[in-house]
């Protein structure tokens, strides 16, 4: 649910990061707070274990400037990827404007792949949300890793993206991929605020 | 007076609560942990960081209430040494909302709870018939905005 306030044309959307365990989630939100100036951002919030899994959720707000007049922001959750956190992922996708998917791409990880975007799916249906119409993204990670343990692009791509949304290569601990993604979903989410597409 | 607040109607309900039980803070938002409407906080981020973790707090605390209970927890109050925090849910024909206040010395639990009933009512009484919110018309190359925004953020302008 995008919050648009025309007193002070402000814009507020909500993103979440969505995938499984270890997929590196926290990881794209650590990367883009130590690329952005303090001035555009607010605290990481990090709601861990103490073994640094995400308990509840990361939270990282961040100020994109104006486009069209507006002053947008837009809040950056992850999710728990755990299985054994079903819960606390729907709670955190409620209200989403647009998720990002990340997927580990090493070859092992590719069924908890699968099975974590069925979750996303199953999550979204339980709470009214069509799962085709919402703004999402995949981005498939750790694609720094040797090539013998990795699936390509193009195999994630046909096991996973069968919408055939906007998918991106990355790396999120050394940053490429995770600024394209940031874009990527901001311009699915705004142009559908624009559309009146919103929820 | 309120600083911020998304749709005009719930500025005069949170003013009044702001005024009555004198709390230093206080916060309006939508269960997504979307802001509705502010007073006391200095900036947005910060406003953002609150809303996103009282709404989680509000959640969790109401799925502990249904596990312990059968029916979710609707209200939570934690004491501080200088500071005390209240939060709390109201319900709206706009659907519903979590109000999280902070107070010191000059107001008390009773009072915040006591002006919080008046405040549901108020807030119940102003909030008009939902009607589809208009959407904001963005340049048709705001694509190109949004890019340079972004670029400028992640130092590659």
């Amino acid at each position: 649910m995008s919050l648009v306030n025309y007193q002070t044309r402000e814009i507020t959307s909500k993103i979440v990061y969505y995938g499984p365990g270890r997929s590196g989630k926290t990881t794209n939100l650590h990367t883009i707070y130590s690329q952005v100036p303090d001035d555009r951002k607010g605290k990481m919030v990090s709601l861990a274990t103490q073994t640094d899994r995400t308990l509840f959720f990361d939270f990282l707000p961040l100020d994109l400037g104006s486009i069209s007049g507006f002053t947008t922001r837009f809040q950056l959750y992850t999710v728990p990827g755990q299985v054994y956190y079903h819960a606390t992922r729907k709670l955190v996708l409620q209200g989403a404007d647009g998720v990002v998917f990340v997927a580990d791409s090493q070859a092992r990880q590719l069924q908890e792949n699968i099975e974590s975007f069925q979750d996303l799916h199953q999550n979204l249906s339980e709470q009214g949300v069509e799962p085709r119409g919402i703004p999402l993204v995949l981005q498939y990670n750790k694609q720094d890793l040797p090539p013998d343990l990795i699936l390509t692009t193009k195999e994630l791509s046909d096991a996973i993206n069968f919408r055939g949304v906007p998918e991106f290569p990355a790396d999120a601990l050394h940053g490429p991929g995770v600024f394209e993604t940031l874009r990527g979903i901001s311009e699915l989410v705004l142009k559908r605020l624009s559309a009146g597409a919103s929820r | 007076m309120i600083k911020a607040s998304v749709e005009p109607w719930i500025e005069a309900p949170l003013q009044q609560f702001v005024d009555d039980a004198g709390v230093v803070l206080a916060l309006l938002l939508h269960p997504s942990g979307q802001v509705m409407g502010q007073y006391g906080f200095t900036r947005a981020m910060d406003v953002m960081s609150a809303c996103a973790l009282a709404a989680a707090i509000h959640l969790s605390s109401s799925e502990l209430g249904m596990q312990l209970e059968g029916k979710p927890f609707t209200g939570l109050h934690h004491a501080g040494k200088d500071r005390q925090v209240f939060i709390a849910e109201t319900e709206t024909r706009r659907g519903p909302y979590i109000l999280l206040t902070v107070f010191d010395g000059e107001s008390s639990l009773g009072l915040v709870r006591m002006f919080f009933d008046e405040f549901r009512v108020n807030l119940a009484n102003a909030a008009p018939v939902p009607v589809p919110a208009p959407h904001p018309m963005l340049n048709e190359n705001f694509e190109r905005e949004l890019n340079r925004n972004l670029a400028v953020l992640f130092g590659r302008a």
